[in-house]
């Protein structure tokens, strides 16, 4: 798949995949903030629709990491929304959806593995967070970091190879069958749309809940200490 | 399929600016409304819980004192009624000695009554038997009447005791006839008297018509009651005590 970009900003050349990524931000910040002017105590049918959206996001981070979801909300909400609007905006005619391409994926990912290093930090600090790739043993630190980059990357192939192959298949089948004969295989796109951008939201809290845990001391239930016995 | 590293620096920032964008415009506003409903939620079911406990312990007040207030009830009818109980025998026990105190007035007036008309009538009778035999009398014939009362002057003597009839003869006897009597008479009854006493007797003869008729010796130690009188008198007293014996058959009463 090859793209040539849409225009030129200088030296930099503006892909259509960026374009995309801005009407999709501008389309969710216009309806944010639309919303946000809206929010009354007696919800709205679109108000009740975010509410839940908000709530299931706070449900899946709760039911990872059992911490309040707050700190991780905006971040894991934000890779969930954005992806799941990018790849279904392949289902506008001309449109290439953004994590077709093999860069949005992998700032995606990127993204990803800045937030496991930032979360944490913040959670057990420089020392804790370096700690955790000396377990279970220091042996296992070449391999532990291996697997901090492996694990991303192999977030970004997902995320790509899935859609990639989707707007693929959908050209092929349009480009050799009738005009309605693709629409089955938009279907299938939605469905596999959403569950991409699920699987990457819930991969992402999962790979920081692991570096935060791993990082923050974890008590022994053998020999508690008078904290964790309050607790 | 190339890989364009300026796209890649524009899609990691345009993501993090999204998500800069969405926290300050859609989670964190949309967390805080969801947050705000479920505390004025929980505000309204705490003041719904306060309020039920409220009523709760209300409705429990109310309960105790209706349950007083039932107590108290069925403590006042109780004393109520042994308080009726206690006035009604009382008042049936002083209208039972009421009542018996007037039947024995009335039984007591009731007797007084039979009794005092039982003597008027005695009274009448004893005055209408004196006016009856008075007047019997009147159309008898004297001297058979006076020769009857002799006879039963001398069976009177001689049913005397020889010692009485002896001590007769140591005063002088008054003999008193209802009518006055002539010599003849004074003798005829001095002669019989003698014979009946056994010895000379001194007499001294008196008239007296409360007698009736008749004849009665009288001395200072010695009555013979031999008369009409007499036997009326003794018939009174008779009346008067039914259950002693009555002796009605005109025999002299000797004392």
């Amino acid at each position: 798949m090859l793209s040539a970009p849409l225009f030129m900003a200088g030296p930099v050349p503006i892909m259509p995949a960026v374009v995309v990524t801005w009407a999709i931000m501008v389309v969710l910040v216009i309806g944010a903030i639309l919303l946000k002017r809206r929010l009354t105590a007696m919800p709205s049918k679109t108000q009740a629709a975010a509410e839940l959206l908000v709530e299931a996001v706070d449900g899946q981070i709760r039911d990872v990491t059992g911490a309040p979801p707050g700190p991780y909300r905006a971040f894991i909400g934000t890779l969930f929304l954005f992806i799941l609007i990018a790849n279904w905006s392949s289902l506008i005619p001309g449109v290439t959806p953004p994590t077709a391409t093999m860069e949005t994926p992998a700032a995606l990912a990127g993204l990803v593995f800045g937030s496991i290093i930032f979360f944490g930090v913040k959670g057990g600090g420089v020392g804790g967070f370096l700690r955790g790739f000396a377990l279970p043993n220091p042996v296992m630190i070449p391999l532990n970091m291996l697997e901090s980059i492996t694990r991303g990357f192999s977030m970004f192939v997902r995320l790509f190879g899935n859609v990639m192959s989707g707007v693929f298949v959908i050209a092929i089948v349009g480009s050799l069958a009738a005009l309605l004969v693709p629409i089955p295989l938009m279907v299938l796109e939605l469905l596999t749309g959403a569950v991409q951008a699920y699987i990457f939201a819930i991969l992402s809290m999962v790979f920081i809940t692991s570096a935060v845990e791993k990082g923050t001391p974890q008590p022994d239930p053998e020999n508690p200490t008078p904290e964790n016995k309050e607790s | 399929m190339s890989f364009d590293l300026w796209t890649l620096g524009f899609q990691a920032v345009n993501v993090l600016v999204l998500v800069w964008l969405l926290q300050r415009y859609f989670w964190t506003p949309v967390a805080a409304t969801i947050a705000a409903r479920q505390s004025a939620a929980a505000t309204l079911l705490e003041e719904a819980k306060a309020r039920k406990a409220t009523a709760e312990a209300a409705l429990a007040e109310v309960d105790a004192t209706r349950a007083a207030m039932a107590a108290e009830r069925d403590a006042l009818l109780a004393t109520a009624r042994k308080d009726a109980q206690a006035a009604r025998e009382t008042v049936l026990a002083t209208a039972q000695a009421e009542a018996e105190a007037l039947h024995d007035t009335a039984k007591a007036a009731r007797v007084r009554a039979a009794e005092t008309l039982k003597a008027s009538a005695i009274e009448d009778a004893q005055g209408l038997a004196l006016t009856i035999a008075g007047r019997l009398m009147a159309r008898l014939d004297g001297a058979a009447t006076d020769a009857a009362f002799l006879g039963w002057l001398v069976e009177g003597l001689s049913a005397l005791s020889e010692a009485d009839r002896k001590a007769l003869g140591d005063a002088a006897l008054k003999v008193i006839s209802a009518t006055p009597q002539d010599s003849a008479a004074q003798d005829t009854l001095a002669q019989a008297i003698t014979a009946a006493i056994g010895h000379p007797v001194t007499l001294c003869f008196r008239a007296s018509p409360d007698l009736i008729a008749g004849h009665e010796l009288h001395s200072p130690h010695f009555t013979l009651l031999n008369s009409w009188a007499a036997d009326l008198a003794r018939i009174k007293a008779a009346l008067a005590l039914p259950d002693a014996s009555q002796d009605t058959n005109g025999q002299p009463d000797a004392a």
